[in-house]
């Protein structure tokens, strides 16, 4: 990680803002901050620490082309904010609640959500949660967890948007208020999408499927079919029109992953 | 533990020495290497550290004349005509008197690959083992490719980007199987640039990708970009939708549609781009993809190495762009060879066949010699690796 990118963050948002760098993932670099932009920023959490803000910065890639790169990071961040503005308002489905955004300087101001897993597992993502568990990686809490995750990708397919990029990491597990079962969160929409294509929609299982047999390698059979059945559950609770709808997205889920399987060919 | 040494060497040599052929595309590769016998490797996991001499490391490549691809049936049949000489070469050059006391093990690629030339190449390769009676191994192109990448830059447990013409994967070891992140939904990326090189009609030699690297270093214009699609999905990406448009805009310019207000200027009617700007901004809109779903699978691995290997592995550029992300990453570090290995070549099949023999691991019965033109890099077991 080189300094020069936390430098360039802390003189955009002035000493005011005292931030504390927690991650850097593929396109975006994330940020902790005590301060809100607009509210009182002294609140404190229930167990009396005080509240913590995401702020998600895209820094600017210097192997793109700068035409590509600007054009990326605008688009990025904005349909990140549109999108995550639009899914706060679905009943049911979990997504960080965006503060503020800055698209042309790639800045999202946003919630933060999770914990630390106990004995060292590290952040509360589903990669992370899922190592945690396996030792005993068939016990009920797991397939509770998976099967959620898969009611909330239903979500977003059966509302016509895609995530573009799911992976273990990018779905956050926040403890549920008795702090047995875990509620997932869907995070970064940076390659998201609204979208009624099927195609899409295929794609986005596919990518998830992979990320899961790639990451969690002896246990993936499973834990897609869990997954898949919270997806389901949620096209057949809209009845038939429902069900029709979701044999559609699984048969082209299943046309792509036949194309992925081919494409061992010459080289 | 991994034991390297579970095989001996024969008729009592402190090395090993192995024959590897490739023929699964246009290439017709035979390369010799030997591998000291070396305590250290009896336990540990150091299969990327072997202290590999290559003693030949002889190709032949099929060229099309510019405008045309190379069809199975024609580069089997070159595959044919040379691989004889192409073997009696390699190991004259390797200084093998005697294949029948020399050669320990003969490896030949497996898949994928098309075909007719696998075929052509797997039928040298059952010949030489029948009359030298020496055994044979069956090696995953993909793999080989791998492994010589790693033994050449000795990069331990890298992410791979394996680019070339028939593949496209981001790739990561884990529990005895190269896994696969990410890779294309449709079209490779060596195949994209080829088919745009066949549009473009240059030559095909020393290879269509080269060539167009070429054109894009003499681009005047290097601040203006022809947009693009920009098709990232997750850790995948598709490409036949910039070819199409791509292809469709160089079309346009030679035919001198000047209806195409992109390529014509509206008043004077002179073409506002050319040949170099078109590979220039097709280049920089792949590799752009490129490293980015490699970035990805880093962050997901947690992993500070990349390797690229494959044909396209070859382009500087694409080296340089690599080379830029790791950068900004915690102790990024990007490795590449050059074309001796980047693209296909006998000696990586030999050094990815030759590890698996070591292991204990070769052919018993002809019949496990059948070429598969389909052959997933995650579907071999990497028993020499922990």
């Amino acid at each position: 990680m080189s300094q020069e990118i936390v430098d360039a963050v802390s003189q955009y948002l002035t000493p005011n803002v005292p931030i504390k760098l927690i991650s850097q993932g593929a396109e975006a670099v994330v940020f902790t901050t005590p301060v809100h932009p607009y509210c009182p920023s002294n609140e404190i959490t229930k167990d009396s620490k005080p509240v913590q803000y995401i702020i998600k910065y895209r820094s600017p890639k210097k192997y793109r082309h700068p035409v590509i790169d600007k054009q990326l990071t605008k688009h990025r961040t904005l349909s990140e904010s549109r999108l995550l503005g639009k899914l706060y308002l679905i009943e049911g489905l979990h997504v960080p609640k965006l503060i503020a955004t800055d698209a042309y300087n790639g800045y999202i101001w946003q919630e933060f959500l999770g914990e630390d897993l106990p004995n060292d597992c590290g952040f509360s993502n589903l990669k992370n949660y899922l190592w945690m568990n396996a030792k005993d990686p068939y016990n009920d809490v797991v397939k509770d967890t998976l099967f959620k995750v898969g009611e909330q990708i239903g979500l977003l397919h059966i509302n016509d948007y895609c995530h573009g990029d799911l992976t273990s990491s990018n779905i956050v597990l926040v403890r549920d208020t008795n702090g047995t079962n875990w509620i997932p969160y869907l995070i970064d929409f940076g390659l998201g999408s609204q979208s009624n294509m099927v195609e899409d929609k295929g794609v986005d299982l596919y990518v998830l499927e992979r990320a899961i047999i790639s990451t969690h390698s002896s246990f993936s059979d499973k834990y897609n079919d869990w997954l898949i059945e919270g997806f389901s559950s949620v096209y057949k609770k809209q009845g038939k029109g429902g069900v029709q709808k979701l044999n559609e997205v699984l048969k082209r889920f299943a046309d792509v992953r036949m194309r992925g399987r081919k494409r061992s060919m010459i080289g | 533990m991994v034991n390297l040494n579970t095989v001996e060497p024969r008729n009592g040599r402190d090395y090993y020495i192995a024959l590897g052929l490739e023929g699964s595309a246009n290439k017709l590769g035979v390369g010799v290497i030997k591998h000291p016998r070396l305590a250290s490797m009896s336990g540990g996991d150091n299969s990327h550290n072997c202290e590999v001499e290559i003693l030949s490391n002889i190709r032949d490549t099929y060229v099309t004349p510019p405008g045309e691809g190379f069809l199975p049936r024609d580069t089997a049949r070159h595959h044919r005509n040379w691989v004889i000489r192409i073997i009696k070469q390699a190991l004259e050059k390797a200084q093998i008197m005697d294949p029948r006391l020399d050669i320990d093990v003969i490896c030949f690629t497996r898949g994928p690959g098309m075909g007719a030339p696998l075929h052509s190449v797997a039928i040298a390769a059952r010949t030489c083992s029948l009359m030298w009676e020496v055994p044979l191994v069956g090696v995953n192109h993909c793999v080989g490719h791998i492994e010589m990448g790693r033994e050449i830059t000795k990069a331990k447990n890298p992410v791979v980007l394996y680019v070339s013409g028939g593949n496209t994967q981001v790739i990561a070891y884990s529990e005895n199987r190269y896994r696969i992140f990410g890779e294309t939904l449709d079209v490779a990326i060596g195949n994209c640039l080829d088919r745009f090189a066949r549009t473009l009609k240059i030559p095909n030699a020393p290879s269509p990708g080269y060539n167009i690297e070429q054109l894009a270093k003499n681009c005047k214009n290097k601040d203006k970009l022809i947009e693009l699609p920009y098709t990232v999905k997750g850790m995948d990406l598709s490409m036949s939708g910039i070819l199409a448009y791509i292809d469709s805009l160089a079309k346009d310019l030679f035919r001198g549609n000047k209806k195409n207000k992109l390529i014509f200027d509206r008043e004077t009617g002179e073409p506002k781009i050319t040949v170099e700007d078109l590979c220039y901004s097709l280049q920089e809109n792949l590799f752009a993809m490129l490293v980015e779903i490699t970035e990805r699978a880093m962050a997901h691995v947690n992993a500070s190495q990349v390797l690229i290997v494959g044909g396209v592995g070859s382009n500087t550029r694409l080296q340089e762009m690599m080379g830029q992300m790791c950068k900004d990453r915690a102790n990024g570090r990007v490795h590449a060879t050059d074309e001796r290995f980047c693209i296909d070549n006998g000696v990586m099949i030999a050094q990815a066949g030759l590890l698996q023999y070591r292991m204990g691991d070769y052919v018993k019965d002809l019949s496990e010699t059948v070429v598969t033109q389909k052959f997933r890099t995650d579907e071999v077991y990497v028993s020499w690796r922990e």
